[in-house]
């Protein structure tokens, strides 16, 4: 009978431990910090380039990497939460390189060569490929 | 004859003027969804592309590694094992506004609306049909609406977490 009651009592107590140990994971797992990559080093059109011509290739390529990108500001915008947002120019004037700031970058003018770090999520035909969670490198080459 | 030519051009402008449809696009719309079930099975999306046009077309895109959860191991499962966003990496939606003649986009104020469309994420098209309201402030519109997603419509296995998921929809539009 004890034996039974102590067999029980740990199989409990394994479980309550695993359970705890991916609770403890789940809860507790940090953020990808961008700034923390080197990140691959592109230019805004090229970006563009690379998903205009084979999205497909694109993809593998870029998707879920780090970029360090340097292009034209196009605008400089918020997003509903209030994060600044950077829209980079390429030679066609509908299509941008929309860029999210993750940390605020200080002033910034359209006109202005700026590098900016962030994780790319793809490309939307017609509007934008998206860089976010992205922090300022540098101002000028 | 030159006064004839500049006539004859302004009527053209004039008239491309008339058939010139008003649209608005953002590239930073926002997107939620919550598990119904659990708090914190929630992520937001700030980078949703948009254009509502005043013939009552409507589109929506985003891309699924852009929801952006509390919990990372959330966000890499979400990814990874439920909608797979490097096979199918974006979602979009296509649809009109049914009771168009209700709206007027040039006239400040609230009108409710009924949309319907092709919704195509994880490789399945599905038509929904939702109610919202559009908000045009300043002449400029604010879309809104809230809409439920049965994961195994779309061919999305997370029984594990949870069947559906409430979407809410908020696009200021420029």
């Amino acid at each position: 009978m004890q034996k039974w009651i102590r067999i029980v009592l740990l199989i409990v107590g394994i479980a309550i431990i695993t359970g705890g140990i991916i609770a403890y994971r789940i809860f507790t797992k940090p953020h990808r910090d961008v700034s923390a990559e080197k990140g691959l080093e592109l230019s805004a059109q090229s970006l563009y380039n690379a998903f205009r011509t084979d999205e497909a290739a694109a993809n593998a390529k870029y998707l879920d990497k780090a970029i360090a990108l340097t292009g034209e500001v196009a605008e400089v915008t918020t997003n509903q939460e209030g994060n600044t947002v950077v829209n980079f120019k390429t030679n066609d004037p509908l299509f941008m390189i929309n860029c999210t700031f993750k940390i605020k970058p200080g002033e910034l003018a359209p006109g202005q060569t700026i590098t900016f770090k962030g994780i790319c999520t793809g490309y939307i035909p017609g509007f934008n490929v998206v860089i976010n969670e992205g922090v300022l490198v540098g101002v000028g080459r | 004859m030159k006064i004839f030519i500049s006539f004859l051009i302004s009527i053209l402008l004039l008239a491309t003027e008339a058939r010139a449809q008003k649209v608005f696009a953002t590239r930073n719309g926002k997107i939620s969804f919550m598990a119904p079930s659990d708090d914190d099975v929630k992520a937001v999306n700030n980078e949703v592309t948009s254009r509502i046009a005043d013939n009552g077309q409507l589109n929506f895109s985003l891309l699924l590694k852009g929801f952006k959860f509390k919990y990372a191991e959330m966000q890499e499962d979400f990814n990874d094992k439920y909608v797979e966003s490097s096979k199918f990496p974006r979602a979009d939606f296509k649809g009109t506004i049914v009771n168009l003649k209700e709206v007027n986009f040039s006239k400040d104020g609230s009108y409710k609306v009924t949309v319907t469309g092709d919704l195509t994420m994880h490789g399945v098209t599905k038509n929904i049909t939702v109610t919202g309201k559009l908000a045009i402030k300043a002449g400029k519109p604010l879309a809104s609406c809230q809409f439920t997603i049965v994961m195994k419509d779309f061919g999305i296995e997370a029984s594990a977490v949870t069947s559906k998921v409430t979407a809410e929809v908020s696009c200021q539009y420029q």
